[in-house]
Formats: C-alpha cells, sequence, structure tokens
C-alpha cells in the first residue's frame, strides 16, 4: 500500500485539479502539493522499506500488478519527484490553462514512477507509453514556435520506441518456458538462446536508444528539448530519459547478459560516438536550449559506455550519472528558461552582458556558471563524482572509448565557457534590458537543485549510496574486467536496500 | 602726441581697460618705448562680461595681466598692416587672428576706431574684449 | 522645442538651417538652449544630480588639494585619503564670507551631508580605517581617475603641460624634492638614480593640484545651482545652463597653481605668477579629458588596441561620460560606478522618487543615476560650448549673417564630435532613456 500511494498522490491530485474552477491559484499549488508529498512519500520509503506488491490483473494476458522498490529505484523515484516539484514550481505563476497542464505534468508522473516501481515487464510497457501521450501534448500546446513539428517528431520516434519495446517484451514473456510470464523475477532467470538474446536485444537497444537518445537515435531530442516548454523539458531531460538508462540497465544487462556483453564493445563504440557528438555539437550551437540538448545527448552517450563496461564501478557511475545529470540539465534548463522569460530569447548571439549587476540577470548567470561547471565535471560538483564513476569503471574494459569520452567531456568546458562568456560577459544590449530582475519565487526550484548538486558533489554517497548494492549483482564484468560473469544470477530480488 | 596711455586716458571710454593695467601692473611696460599695438576694448566691452568676471580677474594680477596681453602686439602696425596677415602673435603668445578686413574684424571683436597714433604705438578701439583660445 | 526653434527662424531668417545629423540641437543651441531638452523632468534630474555630485566634489577638491600639497611624494601614501583636519575645514575660496567673489551663497566649509557620511557611512559608526577598508566612504579613487586622464591626455589646449616640461618647473621640483627627502638618504640616493620617475610624479601631483582647484569653484556652483531651484528658481534648462554660463566666466581668471607645505615652508612648484587660468589651464582640459576622452574601461568589456577597438589617435578617445555606456556601471572596473556610488549617498528626495519609479526601482539606482548623470553633463559641456561660443564667436543675436554663420559652423563642429556611434546624445534627447 505504501508503494501504491507514491503512485495514487499524482493519480488523484491530476484527476482532481481539473475540477478546481479555472483561474485558482490552487491547481498550481495542487499540483505542487502533490509532488512534494510523493516525495516525502519517497523518503519515507527510503528509511522504511515496504513491501513488493504482486496482485493480479489481467492474468490471461500475464499483466500482473507486481511493484516493488529497490536500491535501484528509489533514487530515480526520488529523482522524479524531486523535478515534477521542480518543474512545477518552474512553471510561470500565470501558465495558461493551468489545469490542463498541471494535469498532463502529474499523468507524465504517474508514468514515470509506474515505470520504476513496476516489476512486470508488461506494466512497465504501459507505464512507459503512458508517459508518451502527456509529454507529447505538453509539448504540442504549451511549446516554443516550432512546438508542432517537435511534437510530431518526438511523437513518431516514441512509437517506434514503444512498438520496438512491445516487440521486446512480448518475445521475452513467450520464450519463458514456463509459458506467458512477464514477472521480472522470471524475465531474469531465463535460459534463451543466444540467438533469440540478440534479437531482443536489438529491438531493446532499438527502444531505449530511441528513448536516451544516442547517435544516430537522436534526431527527435534537440528540437522536442528547444521546443518544449521549461518545466517539460526539465522533467523530459531530467527523468525521462533516464527511463532508457533504466530500461537498458534492466531488460539488456539484467535480462539479456550474454547478447549485452557480447554486443557492449559496439555499445561503447556508439556511447563514445554519441558523447563526441553531442559535446561538438553543442560548441556550436546559437540557441542556448539546444546547446544544452545537445549537451545532454553528449552525457547520456557516457551514460551508454558506463552500461556497455557493466563493471560494478561503472554501474554505480551509471546512477551517480542518471542522478547528478538529471539534477544537472534540469537546472540548466531551468535558468535557461529563466533567462528566456525575461530576455525573450535563448539566442546566443543576441544575448550578451547579462552578468550586469544592476540591469542584467546577474543571480541567474552565477548559477548558470555553477550548473555549467557541474555538467563540466568539476571536482566538488555533482557530474564530478558521477563522470569519475563512469570513467574509471568504463577504463578497465573499453579505454579507446572511455578516453573519446574523457574528450568529449573537457568539450563540456568549452562549451560551458563559450556559453558563459557570450552570454555573461560583454556589452549589455541598452535597448532590449528592459526587464525586471527575477523574483525570489522563480529562484526557488534553481536555487533548490544548484543546492544538491552542491551538496551531491561534498557527499558522493547521496549518488552511489542508495545503490551500491543493488548495482554490484548485475555487473557483467569484474571490477578489473577480466573476467566476464554473464549469466550470473543477477536478480533483483537480491538487490536490498540499504540498510 | 602722448603715450598709448596717455591717449586713451583722455578719451574716457577706457576706464575699465586703464584700471586693469595698473591691477596688473602693466603700466609701467606700456609707458616703455615699445613700441606696441594695442587693441583697446571700450568700456562697454568689460561691462558685456558675465558678473564677477573682471572682478576675479582684477584680484589675480598675474592672470588678469595675461589677458590682457593679448591685446597687445609688439611693434606699431596699422591697419593696412595687420589686414596683410591672417594671424599676430600677441605679447601673450597665442595668435590674434584678423577675420575680415571690411569691416575691419580681429578675432570676435569688430575694430571701431583703427590707427590711433600714439608716442609708442598704434591703438585700434574694439568693441569686445578678445580672449586667446 | 521645435516651436520655439520655428519662432526663432521667423525673427531670423538670415542663414538658412542647418542640414547636419543634430540639427534640431544646433537649431536649439542656436536660439540659446542646451543640448539637453527643455522638459520639466530634465531639469529636476540635472539639478538633483548636481547637489548629490556637489557633496562628494567637496571631499575631492579638499582631499585632491591636500595630497598636493601635503602627501606629497609620500612614497607610502596609504593614508592620503585621511584628509588632514586643516584641509577638511579649508574654507572655500569661492564660498563663505571670506572669498574675494561672493557670488554663490554657500558657506566656505565642508557640506554637513559629507560630514555626517564621513562619520557614519552606509554601515555605522565605526574606526575610519574600517570604514576606509570597507569602501564605506568616497571614493576618492575615481577623481584620480580624473587627474591621470588630464595628466595623460595632455595637448588640450593652455600653457600647464608645456609648463609641466620647462626648465623653470624642473628647477622648482627639484628643489621641492630635495626639501621632502631631506635627511633621507635611500629617497635622495633613489632620486640621484632616477630623477625622472620624481619628476614625473610630481608632475602628477601638479595635476592633482590643478584638479583639485578646478572642483573647488564646481562644488559651491553647484549647490548654489540645487538652493536655487529649491527656491522655485530656474524656468528651465537653458536657465541652469546659463548659470553654468556666467558661473565659468566669473571665475575664469582664478590663478591654477602648485603649493607643497614642507615642514612650515611653501615651496611654489607652479607660482600663481605664471599666469595660469581656471579656464584655460583646469576647466577646458578636464572637460576634454573626462567628459570626452579618458580611456577604456577595464571590466566586462575587453577592447582589442590592434583590432583597432581602440582609436590610434588619442585625440580620438571617446569614453567620457558623454559616449558612457552606463550600463555596465556596477560591474567590477567600471570607474564611473565608484562616482555613482558617492552620488547614491546624497540624492535628494525628489531623485530617489523618480528612481523609484521607472526600470527596477531601487535595485538599478546606479544606472539610473549613471543616465541622469550622463544628462548633466551634457548640459554641462552645453556651457562649456555655449561659453566659447561667447568668448571666441559672436553673440546669438547678432544681426550679421557672417557671424551667425561663423558660430553655426562653430556649433555644427562641436555636434559632429557626437556623430561617432557611441555618443549619447540621440538618446538623451528621449526621457524613455534611463
Amino acid at each position: 500500500m505504501d508503494l501504491l500511494l507514491l503512485l495514487l498522490i499524482p493519480l488523484l491530485a491530476g484527476l482532481l485539479l481539473p475540477l478546481l474552477p479555472a483561474g485558482s491559484p490552487w491547481v498550481r499549488r495542487g499540483a505542487l502539493a502533490a509532488a512534494l508529498l510523493q516525495l516525502l512519500d519517497g523518503l519515507w520509503l527510503w528509511q522504511h522499506p515496504p513491501a513488493a506488491i504482486s496482485a493480479g490483473w489481467l492474468p490471461q494476458l500475464g499483466l500482473r500488478l507486481e511493484l516493488g522498490l529497490d536500491g535501484l529505484t528509489l533514487p530515480l523515484v526520488l529523482l522524479a519527484a524531486l523535478l515534477t516539484a521542480m518543474a512545477v514550481m518552474a512553471s510561470p505563476v500565470d501558465q495558461s490553462r493551468p489545469r490542463l497542464f498541471f494535469a498532463l505534468m502529474l499523468a507524465t508522473n504517474v508514468g514515470l514512477i509506474g515505470a520504476f516501481l513496476a516489476r512486470n515487464a508488461l506494466l512497465f510497457l504501459l507505464a512507459y507509453e503512458l508517459i508518451l501521450i502527456p509529454t507529447t501534448l505538453l509539448v504540442a500546446t504549451w511549446g516554443g514556435e516550432r512546438r508542432a513539428g517537435a511534437a510530431i517528431r518526438f511523437l513518431t520516434y516514441g512509437a517506434v520506441s514503444g512498438v520496438a519495446l512491445l516487440a521486446a517484451v512480448l518475445a521475452l514473456g513467450w520464450l519463458q518456458p514456463g509459458g506467458l510470464n512477464f514477472s521480472y523475477a522470471a524475465l531474469a532467470d531465463h535460459n534463451l538462446t543466444a540467438e533469440q538474446q540478440r534479437w531482443i536485444l536489438a529491438l531493446v537497444l532499438l527502444a531505449f536508444g530511441l528513448k536516451l537518445p544516442v547517435v544516430p537515435l537522436h534526431g527527435w531530442q534537440p528540437i522536442t528539448y528547444s521546443q518544449a516548454p521549461t518545466p517539460v523539458a526539465m522533467l523530459m531531460s531530467g527523468v525521462v530519459s533516464k527511463l532508457g538508462a533504466y530500461g537498458l540497465l534492466r531488460f539488456g544487462l539484467e535480462f539479456l547478459p550474454d547478447a549485452w556483453v557480447a554486443w557492449s564493445p559496439w555499445l561503447a563504440a556508439v556511447g563514445a560516438i554519441s558523447a563526441i557528438y553531442g559535446a561538438l555539437n553543442a560548441v556550436v550551437q546559437l540557441d542556448m536550449r539546444r546547446l544544452v540538448a545537445y549537451s545532454s545527448l553528449g552525457h547520456m552517450g557516457m551514460l551508454l559506455l558506463a552500461l556497455a563496461a557493466a563493471t560494478p564501478l561503472s554501474l554505480q557511475g551509471v546512477i551517480a550519472q542518471m542522478l547528478a545529470h538529471g539534477l544537472i540539465i534540469a537546472l540548466l534548463f531551468c535558468l535557461v528558461g529563466l533567462i528566456e522569460l525575461r530576455t525573450g530569447t535563448c539566442a546566443i548571439p543576441e544575448l550578451s552582458g547579462l552578468l550586469n549587476p544592476q540591469r542584467g540577470l546577474p543571480f541567474t548567470l552565477g548559477l548558470m556558471l555553477l550548473a555549467l561547471l557541474a555538467a563540466a565535471g568539476v571536482p566538488g560538483l555533482a557530474g564530478f563524482v558521477a563522470e569519475l564513476l563512469v570513467f574509471e569503471g568504463s577504463w578497465v574494459a573499453f579505454p579507446w572509448p572511455t578516453l573519446v569520452c574523457l574528450l568529449a567531456s573537457g568539450l563540456t568546458a568549452v562549451y560551458a565557457i563559450r556559453l558563459f562568456n557570450r552570454v555573461g560577459f560583454g556589452r549589455l544590449d541598452n535597448d532590449r534590458a528592459d526587464w525586471v530582475s527575477t523574483s525570489w519565487g522563480e529562484r526557488t526550484p534553481a536555487l533548490v537543485l544548484t543546492a544538491l548538486v552542491l551538496v551531491a558533489g561534498l557527499w558522493p554517497s547521496l549518488l552511489t549510496g542508495f545503490s551500491e548494492t543493488a548495482t554490484a549483482p548485475l555487473a557483467l564484468r569484474s571490477s578489473d574486467a577480466v573476467t566476464v560473469i554473464a549469466m550470473a544470477p543477477a536478480n533483483l530480488n537480491s538487490a536490498q536496500l540499504p540498510a | 602726441m602722448a603715450s598709448i596711455l596717455k591717449t586713451a586716458a583722455s578719451v574716457g571710454v577706457f576706464n575699465t581697460l586703464l584700471a586693469a593695467v595698473d591691477a596688473a601692473g602693466l603700466r609701467e611696460a606700456l609707458e616703455g618705448p615699445g613700441p606696441f599695438t594695442v587693441f583697446a576694448p571700450v568700456d562697454d566691452a568689460f561691462a558685456a562680461l558675465p558678473p564677477g568676471t573682471v572682478q576675479t580677474l582684477v584680484d589675480n594680477p598675474p592672470q588678469l595681466a595675461r589677458i590682457l596681453k593679448y591685446h597687445v602686439l609688439s611693434g606699431a602696425h596699422s591697419r593696412e598692416q595687420l589686414v596683410a596677415a591672417d594671424n599676430w602673435d600677441s605679447l601673450e603668445g597665442a595668435p590674434i587672428p584678423i577675420r575680415s578686413k571690411d569691416p575691419f574684424e580681429v578675432k570676435n571683436a569688430t575694430v571701431v576706431t583703427a590707427d590711433v597714433v600714439c608716442d609708442n604705438g598704434v591703438v585700434h578701439v574694439i568693441d569686445r574684449v578678445i580672449l586667446p583660445g | 522645442m521645435t516651436a520655439t526653434v520655428a519662432s526663432e527662424r521667423i525673427k531670423a531668417p538670415l542663414i538658412p538651417p542647418s542640414t547636419h545629423r543634430y540639427a534640431d540641437v544646433i537649431h536649439r543651441l542656436e536660439a540659446g538652449g542646451s543640448m539637453l531638452p527643455d522638459t520639466p523632468e530634465n531639469l529636476k534630474q540635472i539639478i538633483g544630480i548636481y547637489k548629490a555630485y556637489a557633496v562628494p566634489m567637496d571631499f575631492y577638491w579638499r582631499d585632491l588639494l591636500y595630497i598636493a600639497e601635503r602627501v606629497f611624494l609620500n612614497p607610502l601614501p596609504a593614508f592620503k585619503y585621511f584628509i588632514s583636519q586643516e584641509y577638511l575645514d579649508r574654507p572655500n575660496s569661492y564660498a563663505g564670507d571670506q572669498s574675494q567673489l561672493r557670488i554663490w551663497r554657500g558657506g566656505e566649509k565642508a557640506h554637513p551631508e559629507l560630514l555626517e557620511f564621513m562619520e557614519r557611512g552606509e554601515a555605522g559608526r565605526m574606526p575610519k580605517l574600517l570604514h576606509h577598508l570597507w569602501h564605506d566612504r568616497v571614493n576618492m579613487e575615481f577623481a584620480e581617475a580624473c587627474m591621470q586622464a588630464m595628466l595623460w591626455h595632455q595637448g588640450m589646449g593652455g600653457r600647464f603641460n608645456d609648463y609641466l616640461e620647462s626648465d623653470a618647473y624642473k628647477a622648482n621640483a627639484d628643489r621641492a624634492i630635495k626639501a621632502y627627502f631631506k635627511g633621507n638618504p635611500l629617497m635622495l640616493g633613489l632620486y640621484a638614480l632616477f630623477p625622472d620617475m620624481f619628476l614625473e610624479q610630481v608632475r602628477q601631483l601638479s595635476t592633482t593640484a590643478n584638479l583639485g582647484l578646478f572642483w573647488e569653484v564646481m562644488a559651491p556652483v553647484f549647490f548654489e545651482m540645487s538652493d536655487i531651484y529649491d527656491e522655485g528658481g530656474f524656468k528651465g534648462v537653458p536657465d541652469a545652463m546659463d548659470f553654468l554660463v556666467n558661473g565659468i566666466f566669473a571665475v575664469a581668471g582664478r590663478p591654477i597653481y602648485h603649493h607643497v607645505y614642507i615642514g612650515d615652508e611653501c615651496y611654489e612648484i607652479i607660482p600663481k605668477s605664471e599666469g595660469f587660468n581656471w579656464l584655460y589651464e583646469a576647466a577646458l582640459p578636464y572637460v576634454e579629458a573626462v567628459f570626452y576622452r579618458t580611456a577604456p574601461f577595464r571590466g566586462t568589456k575587453s577592447y582589442n588596441a590592434q583590432a583597432g577597438q581602440v582609436p590610434a589617435d588619442q585625440a580620438d578617445f571617446h569614453y567620457g561620460i558623454l559616449y558612457a555606456d552606463v550600463f555596465p556601471v556596477g560591474s567590477a572596473g567600471i570607474p564611473p560606478t565608484l562616482l555613482m556610488q558617492d552620488m547614491l549617498h546624497f540624492l535628494p528626495p525628489y531623485l530617489k522618487e523618480i528612481y523609484r519609479e521607472h526600470k527596477r526601482g531601487e535595485e538599478d539606482e546606479l544606472v539610473q543615476l549613471g543616465i541622469t548623470f550622463q544628462r548633466s553633463m551634457y548640459n554641462v559641456t552645453s556651457a562649456v560650448i555655449q561659453a566659447l561660443r561667447c568668448a571666441l564667436l559672436y553673440p546669438l543675436d547678432d544681426t550679421n549673417p557672417e557671424h551667425l554663420m561663423a558660430n553655426r559652423r562653430f556649433f555644427e563642429a562641436q555636434m559632429d564630435r557626437f556623430l561617432r556611434p557611441e555618443a549619447r546624445l540621440a538618446d538623451i534627447q528621449s526621457q524613455d532613456y534611463r
């Protein structure tokens, strides 16, 4: 029941909000309250590990209501709840059509939490598909000028991803020796042939590669992130994309370990290419949102590298990077959104001198510098811990792709400094600088995220503590990468919550 | 014929100028053999200056002397000689431009009466105080 | 404005209208106006800022003279901004009953608001040293930056800089240097080794005295203007400008000198008898160096001299307040920030009111008052232009068309300096520039 509460809070709130009168301030407040309640519940569950839920739903289809929380999913649930709350806060006070907007945000949240909690592949699939609809609507209704194109592209890529995942899930379920069964416990304990594994892994890679995304499946990402309204971009880049990494971890590493090990050199290569491609593209972007989007693409490449390496350390890096990047990218989108809200543009060539202490946005730009440094992996901030784990964990398995990713990480500093130099320094455009400074209400989400980025940088166990015990059994290579531990009884049931 | 200063004193419209010459301690020099060419502003010219201008100068003889020296050339030059050149170096050091021959204009002042010949030079009466720069 | 210019042209159609880009401004100047449009708000803004400027200026001139005359060549002048009581109490030569020229009514003592601020600062009563270190004080650094601009640019009319290079000056400085370091073999030895270095320091101190003597006059002028405005005087911006024109003439003959006091003895490095005038040796070089030229700000904008972003010719420098981008005020390394900070402490209530009502209110007061300052300095520059026209050219109501054309050419030549894009002349024509 505790677990269900995580889902019920946003579900109920999402259903009730539209009943409030139009224009009521309680719509926004209600959405925020729901997200915060969910976060509190999550924190409570961290200290009081809940019992897994298993109940029949549509047994004919193999669909069971199986929910569970472990060290792998707990941090992701907390991240989702936190970023939902921050996204709601980051939405403008005079959000247009607030009832629909916040209901859709909460629907996205329900999908995310459902996907993370699911212990049944079919249930995961349902949640996964559920997310696509509200996010598409959010982009299509509240997005930027090119929102229609962005939404169509996002929907198309998302649909392909969904179909691929559907095929993979069905294949996994049907090929169970004991008959139709989608339970994770069963899926992890199969005896598929190498060829079967490869076919299914191809589908899984397509599904989650599109979601992360990685090159060359990223076609939807820059335009969608740049057109999505700020809160939606925060949520999509911060959590929805992490669902891709989580899916790879679950469906790839855990369910299809042999095929994963066989293909992992190629995956590492794709990860490295994504990292360098994203970073190089970020360097030349003329739009802040697109720059942040490409930066995200680069970091997703690093995630794929760490997943491919699958050493105990690199998998810790995966979780740490998911959390750190989730915080940092949401912070970046939040700040870019603030800048756009004030200046009316995200175009880098049109902006300069925003650090101007009297007429600029010095507070926002100050936080932005910190966020960019965190993204570049500067020690003392969250990004450093995550990237260090990723690189150290991957180096033993794939030194060359790791080196390429290191280079890409170096390029992060290049585009970070370039962006900051162009936008922060120089002459403030006198004709344009007519805006008022940001209010404390608008700054709050950025401040909270900044605080977490700082705290996680100084106290890294915030990023790794949850998952140490949870990721270790998933490792497919020993920490020196000499032994391949494929087919180890990597069963998440053995993964315990940290004491 | 009389000296420049005596001639000026006899006319009666150069009271301010003469007082200034005394205040600046230039009387002795101007009584000397010279010869000089003096552009002599009438009393009205001094009166046209904003209040305080003359007083500050009179209180500070070296500064006053500098302005007065700007009205003096060394050597006796008639109108005919003066209009032949564009600029004449004053005793102060800065040049005095001749802006117009007819009417005879020295810098931004108009010469009311030219060629008053004296013992030790020539006086040209002007209607404005001229200032260097 | 168009109405007055139109009537002026009907009255005096002696010369055709100007075709200059700033023809409107030129016609206004020919009608006896200022470069700053004559609006009640402009009048209020400039008078308010004159008052806020005069209070710190009352400190600047005293301390500049203190530095030039007393601190002199102190090799470690850490306390040069800690003005002595004698100089703080020094009676202003052009205000108070003891002054020779009694046309401005203010007292000869330091302004009470200045004394109160020196006592309390922003942070409250604490030892002087803490006020100093906390920068909770009058920022003399700004005054010294102005002095350095005057020293560095040179060649802006007057004979001051020529004299600094003359043998007479070197001999005077030499006597003072030797007297100042009497009994100090180290410094005397250094002086024997590097005489020019010491001479250059003395030149800087002479310029310091020059600027101090210049501002000693401007402070009572601005206080008087504020008082007249408070009493309901000044019908418009041209009145305020005319007051300045008269003031410039009234003290034009003030001697500019540099005396140094070593012990009880006075060393005349630049004696009054050199005949240096306030107008030629201080005011005009000051306007040129500080209003027009100065030097590029070091700070948020970097200039690449090799890419031609800084003019090759010093005369083309255009970093003064008339061209300044006031928006970065508040950033590190932008010198006027110090002045804006100084004026911020002494704003009259009616100016604070205006700032509260516009833009970010109290948050960007520094920028708003910077732009007010810019407006006010366009008015001061107008006064200088009109004074020069008055001194060197012809009355505005002259009936000789050639004289009027000479005036026109003069005004147009002055306006040519504002043709470069950085000039703010076009901006200040609108009240929306804040």
